[in-house]
């Protein structure tokens, strides 16, 4: 049929190309649901399902629901190594914060300026947080141990330490919080500098120039300028490594196991210990449970903070 | 050359995208219903058999077994699969299978925890303990301690072996000395000699598997233990306990390095074939290891009891043991797979060079290959001391039965720590075992309740 012919023939009115599928308030919820149901299925339900075992009597040798109130919490709290475990787990997160945080700032800076092989640079810098945490740390199980330490090898090359005082990195009580402690910080510094370099990108070019030819410095114009306008950046860095640091179980269960002496002992791996290894669920969801005030507290302040800043 | 209109409808567009989909989600799901009755019950014809199991020190073992496993199987109908995980990861696994009512038939536990705790997800293997029993003698004490739960009197599993804990040393280096490691008393002061002449000895103080059992074993021959025969009364608060602490707090100080503070149940292993150790309390895995390595080294390393102390001499040695879950689809067929493996306990013994000990009395007979004659060591009969491993040897529990409680004490390190608080003036010997009597009633009493 010619064009013209085809022009000319009557036509059936177009059908609407809009949809039920179309529709925002059908489309809205239903890209939506996944997400609630995610969180419902695999974050909600076991939530609920831990306060109940955290008030039962449930261990694998007998699954009883009897209700036991805070009998279990009460128990938890007459140990000692729970109360360490509890002082370790805010030294840990904390000094990992810090220490991640800070070096991240430090390479975000360091990524800012033009150098050759910078973007090769920015590509390794996340090596560690792309890195599956289980290798990360068997390596630096290899680096920390008591004869093949490579740490301990170079500071004896370097005549830093003498041979026969060798630190123990995962056998002294200090040093092993400082290993655990750094490989954490290790693993949360590419989130720091992904984090500071977009905070750093956002800061308005003129703002700065206009503060250099007031005579800011570099200190005024970082501590003054730069940081409280990424400041609700970081705040959201903070919230998601507290809350990556404080539920931790892997970096210091294949460190240490918590030794020695418990000196590393942190809520994940004593409540794996407790509620998996030693099938006591209920005690081991009582410690889990003392996550919760913890980090609902330090992301209610935090978020405050946030919308402070904001307004 | 296609036109503009056959390419505007060939497009994909989202609406037909969605269409399809549908439709060939629609006729997959239908095909399947329809035709599940006939696959199911083609399946159903076919039998199969799960088993679960760790990664075994001894590499070649595994081998055998899988190729045991499989011919079983071919023999039998049965398609067999066997599944290797690290042994640390077990615990796990099994609390996960056991949530899930769904895994493998056959569930291999190895170390502290497993039989015990799992009771009531387990199939009573009575029977078949009982036929072993008449076949091949009396399961040994260790056995028991191991499987069977002397208040209910189920077996909940059957008792697969034990790894013995002998002292593995450096008879070159003790001979330098003039001494023999056989009691603990020795250990401490042919330690210090030998920490002298730069070789101290060592064992483990550190949150691993090897120190829980080291250190129960020099408990037990010192007449101390964390509870007394009926397993209910914790009893680590005393002189004997106290005595084992000030020793372990000297054998640091004078015939150990820090070191042993960070060990990991590898570390005494290599400590050893670093060729600076001059005796470690371990399996003759480490022992194996160095022949492969270090061959010459290897035949310098001799193998004796572990130490006696002042009332006995006993070690802990770590328990192995098969269960089968009560939700396991093929049970008969796990048990027939479990009783024609015991039937061949020489083959496993000899594929595990030794390492894996019987615990029935007459599954391997005297002379014992291998160990009475084992070409690889010089001079052969180096190994013939561990055919009585049998009489010095039990496990988590020990005067009393293993349970849920002594298990968790053992998961927690709590012996250990209480070693480790006094070898490092963290504490006073006597604030050491306070604390250990604390946290272990603390558990003992909670479990009690269950």
């Amino acid at each position: 049929m010619s064009a013209i012919a085809e022009a000319a023939a009557p036509r059936r009115p177009p059908r609407s190309r809009f949809t039920t599928f179309d529709r925002l308030e059908v489309l809205g919820p239903l890209f939506i649901i996944p997400a609630i149901l995610y969180v419902v299925v695999l974050v909600g339900l076991p939530f609920l399902l831990a306060l109940y075992y955290s008030v039962s009597a449930y261990s694998i040798f007998n699954p009883s629901w009897t209700f036991v109130g805070l009998k279990n919490f009460r128990e938890v709290i007459d140990s000692e190594i729970f109360r360490r475990t509890l002082a370790n787990t805010l030294i840990f997160t904390i000094s990992a914060q810090i220490i991640g945080l800070l070096l991240g700032k430090i390479g975000a800076m360091l990524l800012m300026q033009e150098f050759p092989g910078r973007r090769l640079a920015r590509a390794l810098i996340v090596l560690p947080w792309a890195v599956p945490v289980s290798l990360a740390t068997l390596a630096w199980v290899w680096m920390f141990d008591s004869l093949y330490s490579v740490i301990n090898w170079t500071l004896v090359a370097a005549g830093l330490i003498d041979p026969a005082h060798r630190p123990q990195w995962l056998g002294q009580e200090d040093l092993a919080m400082i290993a655990v402690v750094t490989v954490h910080a290790w693993r949360l510094f590419p989130f720091g500098v992904v984090i500071f370099l977009a905070g750093f990108t956002s800061v308005p070019q003129d703002v700065l120039d206009a503060a250099t030819i007031d005579g800011a410095g570099f200190w005024r114009r970082n501590y003054q300028i730069i940081l409280p306008i990424i400041a609700p950046i970081i705040m959201i860095a903070l919230i998601f490594g507290t809350v990556f640091t404080f539920t931790d179980l892997s970096v210091v269960y294949l460190l240490t196991k918590g030794g020695p002496i418990n000196s590393t002992q942190v809520l994940g791996t004593l409540a794996f210990q407790v509620g998996i290894l030693s099938g006591d669920v209920a005690h081991g969801a009582a410690i889990c449970l003392f996550l919760f005030p913890f980090l609902l507290v330090a992301v209610i302040l935090l978020l405050r903070s946030l919308r402070r800043r904001e307004i | 050359m296609r036109s503009e209109r056959e390419i505007s409808t060939s497009a994909v567009t989202r609406r037909g995208f969605l269409k399809r989909v549908g439709a060939t989600a629609g006729t997959a799901a239908l095909a399947s219903a329809v035709s599940l009755p006939f696959v199911s019950t083609a399946l159903a014809q076919v039998k199969t058999l799960k088993i679960l199991q760790w990664s075994h020190f001894v590499p070649q073992y595994d081998k055998w077994f899988d190729g045991f496993a499989a011919e079983w199987g071919k023999k039998n109908g049965v398609t067999v699969t066997v599944d290797h995980i690290p042994h640390l990861e077990l615990p796990a696994r099994a609390a996960a299978e056991v949530s899930a009512g769904a895994g493998h038939d056959i569930f291999a536990f190895n170390g502290s925890g497993g039989p015990h705790l799992y009771e009531k997800h387990v199939a009573d293997l009575g029977s078949l303990v009982s036929e072993v029993e008449k076949k091949h003698g009396k399961v040994h004490q260790i056995g028991r301690q191991i499987a069977y739960n002397e208040d209910t009197k189920v077996w909940s599993a059957l008792p697969a072996y034990y790894i013995s804990f002998p002292g593995l040393y450096r008879k070159d280096l003790w001979d330098e000395i003039g001494m023999k490691p056989d009691t603990w008393e020795d250990i401490h002061v042919g330690g210090a000699k030998l920490k002298a002449k730069g070789a101290p000895i060592g064992i483990a103080l550190g949150h691993s598997v090897d120190p829980n059992l080291s250190y129960r074993s020099m408990l037990w021959s010192y007449g101390a233990s964390e509870c007394d025969q009926t397993g209910k009364r914790v009893t680590i608060n005393s002189k004997e306990t106290l005595e084992v602490v000030k020793l372990v707090r000297a054998i640091y100080k004078d015939a150990m390095e820090p070191e042993v503070l960070s060990w990991d149940d590898a570390s005494n292993n290599r400590y050893l074939a670093s060729g600076r150790g001059s005796w470690i309390h371990n399996p003759i895995s480490a022992y194996r290891s160095i022949q492969k390595a270090t061959p010459e080294l290897a035949d310098k390393i001799y193998v004796w009891k572990t130490p006696a102390g002042p009332i006995r001499r006993l070690a802990c040695g770590a328990p192995n043991s098969y269960v089968v879950w009560r939700f396991a689809r093929n049970k008969d067929t796990a048990i027939e797979f479990l009783r024609y493996w015991t039937d061949n306990w020489v083959a496993a013994f000899e594929a595990s060079t030794g390492y894996n000990h019987p615990l029935f009395e007459n599954l391997v007979p005297k002379p014992m290959p291998i160990l009475s004659n084992d070409p690889t060591s010089h001079p052969a009969d180096k190994l013939q001391v561990l055919e009585t491993a049998d009489e010095w040897h039990a496990t988590y529990g020990y005067p009393g039965p293993a349970g849920p409680a002594s298990d968790e004490v053992a998961d927690n390190f709590i012996v250990v720590d209480m070693m480790a608080k006094a070898a490092t003036d963290k504490a006073t010997p006597e604030e050491a075992v306070a604390w250990a009597q604390k946290e272990i009633e603390l558990i003992y009493k909670k479990w009690s309740a269950a």
